[in-house]
């Protein structure tokens, strides 16, 4: 079995939100070497090398995110994006509850390495323990000197600032979470000028995943050639998987990038008795379905990309032969459709148009033409929106739509049908 | 600006195969334009800017594989960009069809039908049918938005014009968006209703019938409507405006499209919402003698051959020194050019268009324009700022401070701005305010205090920097009125003159049986003086006072003569605004039978008095020239303008300020009960530590007493930036007694009455 542990080290057996435990186990070592040691282009460096992508959804390469941010004196910003709202991701919000020190030290390391001041971390609003689990290791790192002014005695100062947000998927998404953290209405902002430009504060800004931060304590630990020397080619280094549906052990399983589909299936303990396969969605509520056909598929940015999905948040759910597809599409669109800031005319009219006419499936009340119209409005939408929220919308669907045509056509009225 | 950009700052691309070069960073809705093709948008507007939101302005660009917007992809070196065509076609429509999905569709009862881009688009680019197969869903149709708009939050497409109009360029950030995805909907943030003074334009923005004027709904269809353009000479700033009639009746005034120099596209609600007083039955359209006390109806001949009358014999007892004549804020050019020819030539000196508290509105050489505003670094305001007296300069104060502009107010006593600003007490400290690299400022005065106006020129002048002046006072015409040589010191052109008596010489010789007759045009000085008493005694003291205007005013009423005049929609001419530009106004409809405008009834007074009037192409020659002439030899502040000195005014109480309001005074705005809702509620500001050493809480309602009278009944504030010992009184409408105390003099407050529930202050 493929399983690591990296970032969930520890989680389980010992009790990581202890500052004392965690720096017994070489805690806050990397966050003080690159204080004392490396300049912040070393660790800039070492992120690019490491071949580190983003672990929130869009799979950007850690390193060249940092390095858009424009030279010159202005303030600069490193926001930790713990929204954790993708149907389906659940890693997030366990690192902060188990490991908030690793969390901490991870930001630290990011906004030393874009030369930064300042850190916001964005807590999705529900996540009430974790916000208090976090707050309280902040303080102890802070009560132990490594946050605050004149570091080590370096002179360098940081500052970190939580914020809680009030429970919206779409604050999530960097922009609208940028928004959201200034106090404004949680909205996506058009682009450009991109985060990195003009983010928060209009300042330049890098947003970041938390599990994207958390990897950079091992990987200033091992060093970067150890990350990119595990994975594919382009998809370098462990990931957390979020493995939810039919299966007999739902949970985080942290492995290689590049394990097979199969191998995650049976890692969380393989399908129930009697029971045969669907589909999996293998990149969270945003991606599109993949297949038996893909189960030997290397789990990774760009095969999932070229099955037709993506690997998204690396929230993996399993679908059996129990699943009615058309309420999952329903139940998936109406998050969507409810979800939507209802700024771009695609995403809130298609959205909720969607939503009405699915709903008159679940209840057995569909039109034969309602198939087709939901082909051509989901389709058409996707691309034409300001965020990826709305072209969200049409993956999930359309694969299933494709797939079991025969669970849809099952829901159309009769005498309607055949008129 | 105006000099040709260097080819290097030049793109070439081709739109629709039609090859262009534009300035970089220009943007392909724009760009579009000049190639004359259309791309549709809601979200955008070319004031606001790109917002990306409605998705209809999707073009292709070759190279890039999916659909962009075009009201936010700047143009770039060998673009090839399509705005039409099989993917864009379906895209759009796409957008078009959704946007129908719950739109109600009652074109047949919507204002907008006409003039809808929902319409319009539809029928242009949308797909003329639709797979919708379920309820559209109801929403409220008639939200009361505040005291100008009505909302139909059905109609509304969510393009947040209106939200962005209210921050970007308002800066009050009333209007939001409230909810999310589809439930979303326009309200206010508070649930306060919406109200500032620019509210109208959101439902010219609005590119469907969501938001609707309370004036015009269900009212008329475009098509019905005539339309004048003209310019609003309701304040100094002089929008561009364009005027709506149907059958003669005025129902409507829009923005004009284009205006950058004067209005920015923009209007605000006193100059878009006061035209309800043109048809009013209050109007007087009858020449009006008093006889015995009470008023008689009579002809316009023997009103004339009476005034001449009161004209000849004055002159022939005591010489031109025994007439005078006020006017010319309210008046076109041309009308106060024929005024002071007329007077002049019969030897009357004593002419002026002063009889409110501002003294001078000609800023001198260093006038600036309305452009020039917004590109100030640094905003120096003395006396009242001009939010209530220019509304519409007022956007280009906000903009500059949006673009980093400093505001600074000198002893400002009206609330504080929406927007960042420091309060000074004096032009010193505005002085030592200005950052250092600040290389362009602005001074706007309210042509009241000509010695602090003059200091503030003087202090704010420095090497190297740009200092521009600016004047929002009180009357739409007053630079005009300058230059025409409604002055009692200078003619047309503003050459010298020889000196006769101002507003307040003329007053002091009334009192003391000097003045035989005045005539005052369009003016209420009774009402909008510095000292209302004191004007009213000598009015009273003018054995023959006439008066032209539109409604029987406070000073209308003491007049032995009251002639009924046009109103600024029903006469053409020409005007000067704050900034300096020769304004055209043009009428749109005839005043009603008996009315005169009042250069008709300066023809019939000279042809009474028997004197010879130039042709019309002469006085046309001679206000061009007179309104182009250069202000050569005018002082900011100059001395000649300033008033005599104050009546010692000094004594225990607060030292009593009345503020301007865009909806406050008497005049037009007492005539039309929509207008009452806009109007404020008559208030006083007291300074916190006044508040407290008195006991007063904001929601209370108090007296203010001062020699004179009383103002009664006046909700409290407390007012942070008012500076102690002062008290500023807002809401002056007909009927007040505010005007019979003196502005400066002392007041106490008597009969504080606690509101139950205090009102945040
Ligand atoms: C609708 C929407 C929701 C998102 N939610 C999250 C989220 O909860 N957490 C997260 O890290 N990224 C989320 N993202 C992705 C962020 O916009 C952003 O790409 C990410 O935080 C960047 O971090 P990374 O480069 O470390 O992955 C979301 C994106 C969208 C479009
Ligand atoms: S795509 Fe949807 S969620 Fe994203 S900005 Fe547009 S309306 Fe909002
Ligand atoms: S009310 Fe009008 S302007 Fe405002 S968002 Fe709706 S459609 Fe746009
Ligand atoms: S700012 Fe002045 S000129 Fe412009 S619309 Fe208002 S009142 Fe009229
Ligand atoms: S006009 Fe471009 S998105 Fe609305």
């Amino acid at each position: 079995m493929p399983v690591v542990k990296v970032l969930t080290d520890g989680i389980g057996e010992v009790d990581l939100t202890d500052i004392a435990i965690y720096r017994q186990r070489d805690g806050y070592r990397q966050w003080e070497r690159a204080v004392r040691e490396l300049q912040s282009s070393e660790v800039l460096d070492i992120a690019e090398r490491s071949g580190l992508r983003g672990r929130g959804g869009a799979g950007f390469p850690t390193g060249k995110k940092w390095s858009f941010l424009p030279a010159g004196d202005k303030p600069r910003y490193l926001v930790c994006n713990c929204d954790e709202a993708e149907p389906g991701t659940f890693k997030d919000h366990m690192l902060l509850e188990r490991a908030p020190h690793l969390v901490l030290e991870g930001i630290l390391l990011g906004t030393y390495g874009i030369g930064s001041h300042h850190a916001f971390i964005y807590i999705r609003g529900e996540f009430k323990r974790g916000y208090e689990i976090f707050s309280r290791a902040l303080e102890a790192a802070r009560a132990a000197g490594f946050v605050g002014k004149n570091l080590f005695g370096t002179g360098y100062d940081l500052e970190v600032t939580i914020h809680r947000g009030a429970g919206a998927y779409i604050c999530g998404e960097e922009t609208a979470l940028l928004n959201s953290l200034e106090g404004k209405r949680g909205e996506p902002r058009l682009k450009p000028p991109f985060p990195a430009i003009a983010g928060l504060y209009g300042m330049p800004t890098v947003v970041n995943n938390v599990e994207t931060l958390a990897y950079l304590v091992p990987i200033l630990r091992n060093g970067p050639e150890w990350f990119a020397a595990v994975g594919t080619e382009r998809s370098k280094g462990y990931k957390i998987i979020s493995i939810s549906g039919h299966v007999r052990k739902p949970g985080n399983y942290e492995v290689p990038l590049g394990t097979t589909v199969r191998e995650l299936i049976e890692i969380a303990g393989g399908l129930r008795e009697g029971r045969t396969l669907r589909a999996v969605q293998p990149g969270g509520g945003s991606s599109a379905c993949i297949f038996e056909e893909h189960l030997d598929l290397p789990y990774d940015y760009e095969n999932m990309a070229k099955a037709g999905s993506m690997l998204g948040s690396g929230a993996f759910v399993v679908f059996d032969d129990t699943t009615d597809f058309v309420k999952c599409a329903f139940n998936l669109v109406r998050f969507f459709a409810h979800e939507s800031c209802g700024q771009c005319t695609p995403c809130r009219e298609g959205g909720h148009w969607l939503e009405t006419v699915l709903h008159r499936f679940v209840e057995g009340r569909g039109l034969a033409s309602d198939l087709a119209m939901m082909r051509r409005v989901s389709s058409t939408i996707t691309g034409l929106n300001l965020c990826a929220l709305g072209d969200s919308i049409e993956p999930f669907l359309k694969s299933v739509l494709q797939r079991f045509p025969e669970q849809f056509e099952a829901r159309v009225l009769r005498e309607v049908a055949s008129a | 600006m105006s000099s040709a950009p260097a080819t290097s700052d030049l793109v070439s691309l081709t739109i629709d195969g039609v090859p262009l070069q534009v300035r970089k960073g220009t943007l392909l809705v724009e760009a579009t334009k000049m190639v004359k093709q259309e791309i549709p948008v809601y979200c955008y507007h070319t004031k606001l800017g790109p917002a990306g939101l409605c998705r209809v302005c999707l073009v292709e660009v070759e190279g890039t594989p999916k659909l962009q917007i075009g009201c936010n992809t700047p143009v770039a070196e060998g673009m090839v960009v399509r705005t039409r065509g099989e993917n864009v076609e379906k895209g759009r429509a796409m957008v078009l069809e959704l946007l129908l999905v719950n739109h109600p569709l009652d074109c047949p009862i919507c204002d907008k039908g006409g003039e809808c881009d929902l319409q319009d688009y539809a029928i242009a680019y949308g797909r003329g049918s639709s797979d919708l197969a379920d309820p559209k869903t109801s929403k409220p149709k008639a939200v009361d938005l505040g005291p100008t708009i009505v909302l139909d939050e059905e109609r509304c497409v969510v393009c947040q014009r209106c939200v962005r109009f209210d921050d970007l360029i308002v800066g009050e950030r009333q209007l939001v968006l409230k909810d999310r995805g589809h439930r979303n909907m326009i309200a206010t943030a508070t649930g306060d209703p919406y109200r500032h003074n620019f509210t109208g334009n959101v439902t010219e923005l609005c590119p469907v019938g969501a938001l609707t004027s309370k004036t015009y709904r269900f009212k008329s269809r475009p098509w019905d409507l005539r339309r004048t353009e003209t310019s609003c000479t309701q304040c100094s700033v002089g929008c561009r405006m364009n005027i709506d009639l149907r059958h003669g009746n005025v129902l409507r005034t829009m923005s004009v499209e284009g205006d950058d120099a004067v209005s920015d596209w923009w209007l605000c609600d006193r100059g878009r919402y006061n035209i309800g007083y043109i048809d009013s039955p209050e109007r007087i359209k009858q020449p009006l003698l008093r006889r015995d006390g009470t008023f008689v109806q009579i002809g316009w001949d023997d009103a004339f051959a009476l005034w001449a009358k009161a004209i000849r014999s004055a002159i022939d007892a005591g010489g031109p020194e025994r007439v005078a004549a006020i006017g010319g804020g309210r008046l076109t050019n041309e009308e106060a050019y024929l005024l002071a020819r007329t007077m002049r030539s019969l030897g009357v000196k004593n002419l002026d268009w002063r009889a409110g508290r501002q003294r001078q509105a000609t800023p001198g050489s260093s006038g600036g324009t309305l452009l020039d505003l917004e590109r100030a670094g640094a905003i120096v305001t003395i006396g009242e700022s001009p939010a209530e007296l220019a509304p519409v300069m007022d956007l280009r104060v906000r903009k500059a401070v949006r673009h980093g502009a400093r505001l600074i107010r000198v002893a400002a006593q009206e609330a504080p701005p929406s927007m960042p600003f420091q309060d000074v007490a004096d032009v010193a400290a505005a002085a030592a305010a200005i950052p250092a690299n600040v290389t362009r400022v602005a001074l706007i005065w309210d042509g009241v205090d000509n010695a602090l106006a003059h200091a503030a020129f003087a202090a704010l002048s420095r090497e190297g920097r740009t200092l521009l002046t600016y004047i929002a006072g009180e009357q739409g015409n007053a630079r005009g009125a300058e230059a025409m040589g409604m002055l009692p010191f200078a003619g047309p052109g503003y050459h010298v003159a020889d000196a006769g008596h101002d507003f307040d010489g003329i007053c002091d010789a009334a009192l003391s049986g000097k003045i035989e007759t005045l005539a005052i045009f369009g003016a209420n000085p009774v009402l909008n003086s510095a000292d209302g008493a004191h004007v009213r005694a000598a009015l009273q003291a003018i054995p023959f006072l006439v008066v032209t205007e539109l409604f029987m005013t406070e000073t209308a009423k003491l007049a032995s003569l009251v002639l009924p005049a046009a109103g600024a929609f029903e006469k053409s001419g020409s005007m000067v605004n704050l900034a300096g530009d020769v304004l055209p106004t043009s009428a749109a409809l005839a005043p009603p039978d008996g009315v005169l405008g009042d250069f008709e009834i300066v023809v019939g007074l000279a042809r009474a008095l028997e004197i010879e009037l130039p042709d019309s192409d002469e006085i046309e020659r001679a206000t061009i020239a007179a309104a182009a002439a250069l202000p050569v030899g005018i002082a900011f502040g100059d001395e000649r303008f300033a008033g005599a000195a104050k009546k010692d005014l000094s004594g225990e109480g607060l030292r009593l300020h009345v503020l301007h309001h865009a909806f406050a005074g008497g005049g037009t705005l007492a005539h039309d009960e929509r207008i009452a809702a806009l109007q404020p509620e008559p208030t006083a500001a007291f300074a916190a530590a006044d508040a407290d050493r008195l006991g007063i809480r904001a929601g209370d309602r108090i007296d203010l007493v001062g020699a004179g009278g009383t103002i009664g009944d006046l909700l409290a504030e407390r007012r942070d930036t008012l500076a102690p010992g002062n008290v500023a009184f807002v809401g002056l409408r007909s009927g007040s007694a505010a005007n019979e105390i003196a502005v400066g003099s002392r007041v106490r407050v008597e009969n504080i009455r606690h509101s139950d529930v205090p009102v945040e202050a």
